[in-house]
């Protein structure tokens, strides 16, 4: 028994320079394969959600992405709904969209986005529309965050 | 979803203190892990009963005194703040336990003498009866709820939390380390008190903490 | 087990041929690690790569002749610490212009993952499949190679990831070098209790407010990394309150203890990390034969992981980050590495050795790119007047 813990423990202390060696080596691999098995994505909270509808406007386009209301479990009383534009070269100085976040048939609000300052004007058409966030330049194009309630 | 983490930042503390003590008189029997299940069960119980009182007279309070208030986060906020530094005060400084040191402990300590607390039942709601600080934030929380049947969901998830500690019990083995489990308790405890003075803090400034 | 004095003296000293023996394997291992199958032609790092390499294998070569671990360990571990500041803060610079963090580049996932953030994701993880943190899943800096890295390193190492890859651990050991004695000797135990209530506390309020509170709200190393753009009240509290930490935890008190007080008395990973240990197969035992009980080990250890009440039972706390000072400390030899489940001779270095392999395999990958790039840099200070 002493003779087999011994064993083990000798192999054992061996196999840890292999462990070390195919974390560093296998990095990529292992990353790519431990992403994919527990297909994890980057919390709504900060990536602004899904994109859920494209609107072509020709030289540019809209990114509207999904409500988030996400909790840990369940959903939160207050959420938002990102809106992005893109390309850069293409966006008018002034850009506008009326959105209707939960499929209604009815416009919920109305945004304006100066995009050369990135002021934001915000008219709500229902009480769930609360306010903007400020707007945010991306690398692409802008991006805004209209706070929503429940 | 708060109540159930304000509840298990504190079920630590009060797993260590209440379990040396109780579990040793109630499975005194040694009557076997399902026995000894049963009887884990109906303490908490017990203590599910207190809090549920509890939570009706945290309504009671929303409805008689908190709606007749023009700023009731004011009134919620100053008690956030107050409990909070008591929790932070227990947490970093006290050397007592802070169940020891509530106004309520020698209700407690009378009920156990008079009543017939060999039923696991009633020893768990008299354990229940405990003004500790971590209490009052749950029952502050449990004030701001509208409705009596939220500010009883609110305590059944502080309930919850506090209980999940209790679960490997019957198990028993477990009594070493109780004491790093206290310490590092109330640390975590004092730890969540100062989230809640924050939080306390921006509802008097009148402002948002998420 | 018994005394020793002629084995002990053999430890100390190993003869030449069999050091230059020993050290063959671990400077193969690193030619490989360090030139990844290509040797730069460029003149900057071509220099670079071959001083990182005599550097390395200088230190192994002392490691393995002289007996001592930690003395050399952390020249190199406090030397990962100041070239990753070196080198990421120039980085940043040349890339973003400045160490602020903005909330646009938070919702592009410009974010780079540290290891202190992974006890927080893990239960929101589990319930929601997302992690709570402004990066990216795959690519430089990601989520997903921060995690293998930490699987990795925590089964090969434990908590020894505390004194051999953490890229921050080694500005406390800097600072706690500096003076000669101590100015705050006695500190009370209770307080090495504190990062597992951080930790509880931290993971709790992470799952609540899905987002990484310790990062937010604690962490002293965004001091020395990247912070959060002050746009608003709550921002500039979270400032006040990291640079405090950073003065305190990282620089004042280690200095004053000559301890690790952010690394043992605060930081929650090494709270998590405490539990590899349980598993690991390496650990730090006392022949206590050999005990005479002078408390120096007690006096050395950075992390508060040894006590008389340890010490009695034969082993060291959970808490061990399996640096080797205490066992350069005590002038006995009492205290060695050891292998688990083979005999308990503390006269044999050969469980040094197998430590040794691993541990100084993972703290020299993780250097080679941080230590090159700030020579590089440096060269490029001094020649040019900027690190680009």
């Amino acid at each position: 028994m002493k003779t087999l813990k011994g064993i083990l423990g000798y192999s054992w202390a061996f196999l840890t320079i292999f462990i070390v060696l195919a974390t560093f080596i296998g990095n990529d691999y292992f990353s790519g394969k431990l992403a994919s098995a527990t297909d994890i994505k980057i919390s709504p909270w900060f990536s602004g959600g899904e994109i859920i509808k494209t609107i072509d406007h020709g030289a540019y386009k809209t990114y509207i992405h999904r409500p988030v209301f996400d909790a840990l479990i369940g959903e939160r009383r207050k959420g938002f709904i990102q809106l992005n534009w893109e390309p850069y070269a293409g966006l008018p100085p002034v850009v506008q969209e009326t959105i209707d976040y939960n499929d209604d048939n009815r416009a919920d609000f109305l945004i304006i986005l100066n995009t050369q300052t990135g002021d934001t004007t915000l008219s709500a058409n229902c009480s769930t529309v609360l306010s903007t966030e400020r707007s945010y330049r991306l690398k692409k194009g802008w991006a805004v965050r209209v706070i929503l309630k429940k | 979803m708060e109540a159930f983490i304000l509840g298990l930042s504190n079920g630590a503390t009060c797993m260590a203190y209440c379990a040396p003590v109780l579990v040793p008189y109630l499975l005194g029997e040694g009557k076997g892990i399902f026995r000894n299940s049963v009887l884990t069960v109906q303490f908490l119980l017990g203590r599910l009963l207190g809090y549920l009182l509890f939570a009706v007279f945290a309504w009671g309070i929303n409805r008689s005194i908190l709606q007749g208030v023009s700023r009731p986060d004011l009134v919620i906020g100053t008690a956030y703040v107050i409990f909070s530094l008591l929790l932070i005060y227990y947490g970093f400084f006290k050397t007592r336990t802070s169940c020891e040191t509530t106004c309520t402990h020698g209700l407690r300590h009378k009920l156990m003498t008079i009543l017939p607390v060999s039923i696991p039942m009633i020893a768990g709601f008299v354990t229940g009866l405990s003004l500790c600080p971590p209490f009052l934030l749950a029952f502050t929380g449990a004030v701001e709820k509208t409705t009596v049947l939220q500010s009883m969901f609110f305590f059944f998830a502080f309930f919850l939390g506090t209980s999940i500690f209790f679960i490997p019990l019957p198990f028993s083995g477990l009594f070493r380390g109780f004491a790093a489990l206290r310490i590092i308790g109330r640390m975590a405890a004092g730890l969540i008190g100062v989230y809640y003075l924050y939080s306390g803090l921006v509802m008097l400034i009148g402002g948002n903490t998420i | 087990m018994k005394k020793d004095a002629a084995d002990a003296s053999a430890i100390k000293k190993r003869s030449l041929f069999k050091t230059v023996l020993l050290c063959l394997p671990m400077m193969l291992l690193t030619f490989m690690m360090l030139t990844q199958g290509s040797i730069p032609t460029d003149g900057e790092r071509l220099f670079a790569l071959i001083a990182t390499f005599l550097f390395f294998n200088i230190l192994f070569f002392l490691m393995v002749r002289t007996g001592k671990t930690d003395r050399f360990r952390s020249i190199l571990f406090i030397t990962l610490a100041v070239c990753f500041v070196f080198s990421f803060i120039s980085n940043l610079i040349a890339v973003r212009g400045s160490m602020a963090l903005s909330r646009a580049t938070m919702i592009e996932g410009g974010a780079p993952f540290c290891h202190l953030v992974i006890p927080m994701t893990i239960i929101p993880a589990a319930l929601t499949k997302t992690i709570i943190f402004p990066g990216k899943i795959l690519g430089r800096y990601s989520i997903a190679g921060m995690f293998v890295l930490w699987i990795g390193v925590s089964l090969a190492l434990g908590r020894g990831l505390c004194s051999w890859f953490c890229f921050f651990g080694g500005l406390e050991d800097g600072f706690s070098r500096i003076l000669k004695k101590p100015i705050i000797k006695n500190m009370n135990k209770k307080w090495t209790y504190l990062p597992y209530a951080v930790l509880l506390g931290i993971v709790l309020l992470s799952a609540l407010t899905l987002s990484p509170t310790y990062c937010k709200w604690l962490c002293p190393f965004k001091a020395v990394t990247e912070y959060v753009e002050i746009t608003s009240m709550q921002v500039l509290i979270q400032t006040i309150i990291f640079v405090s930490l950073f003065i305190g935890l990282v620089v004042v008190l280690p200095i004053l203890t000559k301890r690790r007080t952010q690394c043992g008395l605060f930081c929650p990973l090494g709270a998590f990390q405490s539990v590899t240990n349980k598993t690991n197969v390496f650990e730090i035992r006392l022949d206590q034969d050999k005990c005479i009980k002078c408390n120096k080990c007690i006096k050395a250890c950075p992390t508060f992981s040894i006590d008389e009440e340890s010490l009695g039972r034969g082993r060291v706390k959970t808490s061990c980050t399996k640096c080797g000072k205490c066992v350069d400390a005590c002038p006995q030899q009492a205290l060695f590495y050891h292998v688990k489940g083979t005999p308990l001779v503390s006269k044999l270095d050969r469980y040094r050795l197998l430590f040794l392999y691993p541990a100084f395999l993972v703290l020299a990958i993780i250097s080679s790119r941080f230590v090159q790039d700030a020579i590089v840099k440096t060269i490029n200070l001094i020649t040019t007047g900027t690190t680009i």
